[in-house]
């Protein structure tokens, strides 16, 4: 099977600095080791027609989205949201069905969580690279967040790659993270 | 006396496009605009400075549907340009991983456009989210079809959405007997699909084809037999995958390609003064609205030896398999045939790829300076980028996508169709407009809904 029981996509555009928030936390979950089961994608702009249209609900139990969402945080503030909290026209990709929202066919199969940062800068229609401060130290926290959600032990983790950090990497030590 | 009306945005494709349609007494187009209406700007000026490594991650952002086109043509641009060429089993390799984009794609555009046609013999069109059969079946073949092309391009290209294993020279890793064993199969399962597939497609477009008249949104339109003709010519590059160099494809010179801009071809400001609240989804542009193709319209119109081209599938058919149907079914048509040959094609680079061999150029040079190329038949058309790479930095880079090509040919195959037909001859093209971001607003008047932050 493409997906297996548990995916974790990251969707955003690194070209719209803040946007490419969700890139960027699964850039950063590659270094660590995750269970066989789980699947961390870059799903960049095509999750509606990649992945959640391709999603087996006999095989995938657990899907869990990171992405930027505006909802009048803090910047680099994290929400976790339902599938029923998003407005409609999320992930609705005109390319992928007939305007039905993929994720509503599959919320009631899948367990569905989309993990939300509030951005500073999304530089759209101008492309720009690069994460906002803010947003990039939200990283760490997303990271113990997914692992959280996904039932991974995260303690000895995250520790392991604050250690193997290579220089010009994301951040993965930012200043809010509290390790236990 | 000609009336203005605007299908915004239109649907079933990838990005935001709108048609500007002037119309005749009868609803026939006299001139139709089909226009993009996403501004994407400055991946030229982003390019310019940066290493060659970064140019086709960033290029592959661009889009969210073909990243592995320009993926793939960006990496060869640069390998043009510093004179690099690379070792078979790595062109064995990005073959195959192509090859499974494009058999994705067919696969999904064979869904986009089911709605538009009918179960032979009655007046039931095709929807194919049903449980019913035979639409159930044919929807679970899609799907499987779609899985195995992106189960055979993860595994050649590492990830089957942004692919992470082609690298300036060649590819990073090769892969194992096993891996190339269960691709072969994978490709033996889809042919045997693709096949029935593609027979399913044919004789339900030729259906629609023998029809005098369809249903749009309750209007009962008639069905002209021109349907979405023109006669602007074809530009492809190759039967499957896409070339760098003259020697090898005379086809696509430089120097016969120029671009001019939108305001020297579209039309200009005008009102809308026909309006259909049937139209699906939700009715057409409400009458008084001001519309300005020529300000809105966000992309070049590219030209070759001065008029603009169709590419695309039925283009290579014509370039290169002496296929010459016109018109919107023919079009469609040409896709569906290149289901089976996209896989025989992948299953004879897996036959030949030795996961043994090596997939990395001896020897990748900085660069001169010299002006690169690489053309890509992404699956909705060719797409070409351009690029300079001095001392292993980038001093230009250009993209020339798949739908900039096709939506002047599409604006001139709309005349003579009736308007509410428009966007089913847009979707022949299997349109691929830029995305922008896709950031979720969760209150319009950013009211925060979601209660639980966590801190």
């Amino acid at each position: 099977m493409l997906y297996p029981e548990i995916v974790v996509a990251g969707c955003g555009n690194p070209l719209f600095a803040d946007d490419g928030f969700g890139p960027a936390v699964i850039e950063e979950m590659e270094k660590l080791s995750l269970p066989d089961n789980v699947l961390i994608v870059d799903a960049g702009l095509g999750g509606p027609h990649f992945i959640f249209t391709l999603l087996d609900p006999e095989v995938t139990k657990k899907l869990v989205i990171v992405d930027i969402a505006d909802y009048g945080a803090e910047p680099g503030s994290i929400t976790k949201l339902r599938v029923e909290d998003l407005p409609p026209g999320s992930y609705r990709d005109a390319h992928s069905w007939d305007l039905a929202e993929p994720l509503q066919r599959i919320k009631d199969r899948i367990d569905i969580t989309i993990i939300g940062c509030q951005p500073a800068r999304v530089t759209t229609p101008e492309f720009e690279v690069g994460l906002s401060e803010e947003v990039q130290e939200a990283i760490p926290k997303t990271i113990r967040v997914i692992l959280e959600t996904i039932g991974v032990d995260y303690g000895t983790t995250i520790e392991r790659i604050q250690e193997e950090r290579q220089p010009g990497t994301a951040k993965t030590s930012g200043g809010s993270l509290k390790i236990s | 006396m000609s009336k203005v009306v605007e299908i915004s945005p239109t649907t079933r494709h990838e990005g935001h496009s709108k048609l500007v349609l002037k119309v005749n007494d009868q609803g026939i187009i006299e001139t139709g605009n089909w226009c993009s209406i996403t501004p994407v700007r400055g991946v030229e000026k982003l390019a310019v400075g940066k290493t060659p490594e970064q140019v086709p991650k960033i290029a592959s952002r661009v889009c969210g549907i073909c990243p592995i086109a320009h993926n793939l043509a960006a990496t060869e641009a640069m390998e043009a340009s510093i004179k690099c060429e690379i070792p078979k089993d790595a062109k064995a390799l990005r073959h195959i991983l192509q090859l499974a984009n494009r058999l994705h794609s067919i696969a999904l555009h064979d869904i986009l456009i089911l709605p538009d046609l009918y179960i032979p013999g009655t007046e039931t069109q095709i929807n194919p989210f049903t449980a019913e059969e035979p639409v159930r079946s044919v929807a679970k073949r899609i799907q499987r079809l779609r899985e195995i092309g992106q189960t055979i391009g993860q595994i050649a290209g590492g990830d089957c959405i942004h692919p992470r294993n082609t690298r300036i020279g060649g590819m990073y890793r090769n892969c194992s007997e096993q891996a190339k064993i269960k691709m072969y199969d994978l490709a033996k399962e889809g042919l045997v699909l693709a096949k029935a597939q593609m027979d399913f497609m044919i004789a339900v477009l030729r259906n629609y084809q023998t029809r005098e008249s369809v249903n749009v949104g309750g209007m009962k339109v008639p069905l002209p037999k021109t349907l979405g003709y023109h006669n602007q010519g074809y530009l492809a590059t190759h039967a499957f995958y896409g070339c760098s160099s003259l020697e090898e494809c005379p086809s696509w010179d430089i120097e016969r390609f120029k671009e001019v801009r939108p305001w020297d071809w579209y039309m200009g400001e005008m009102e809308v003064s026909l309006e259909e609240p049937r139209y699906p989804i939700g009715g057409t542009t409400k009458i008084g609205t001001k519309v300005n193709p020529q300000m809105e319209a966000c992309t070049g119109i590219p030209m070759y030896d001065g008029q603009p081209v169709e590419v695309g599938p039925r283009a290579r058919l014509v370039t290169y398999k002496n296929y010459d149907e016109k018109g919107t079914v023919g079009q469609n048509v040409a896709r569906e045939m290149e289901y089976v040959d996209s896989l025989y094609e992948m299953i004879d680079n897996i036959d030949a790829l030795n996961p043994s061999g090596k997939v990395v150029a001896d020897y990748i040079p900085d660069g001169d300076g010299s002006l690169g190329w690489a053309s890509n038949e992404a699956p909705r058309g060719t797409d070409v980028h351009i690029a300079r790479v001095k001392d292993w930095k980038v001093q230009y880079f250009s993209m020339l996508v798949p739908t900039t090509w096709n939506f002047a040919t599409c604006s001139a195959a709309l005349t003579g169709a009736p308007w509410q037909l428009a966007e089913v001859i847009m979707r022949g093209y299997d349109p691929c407009v830029s995305c922008a971001t896709h950031m979720i607003v969760v209150d319009e008047e950013n009211r925060l809904v979601a209660q639980k932050l966590i801190q």
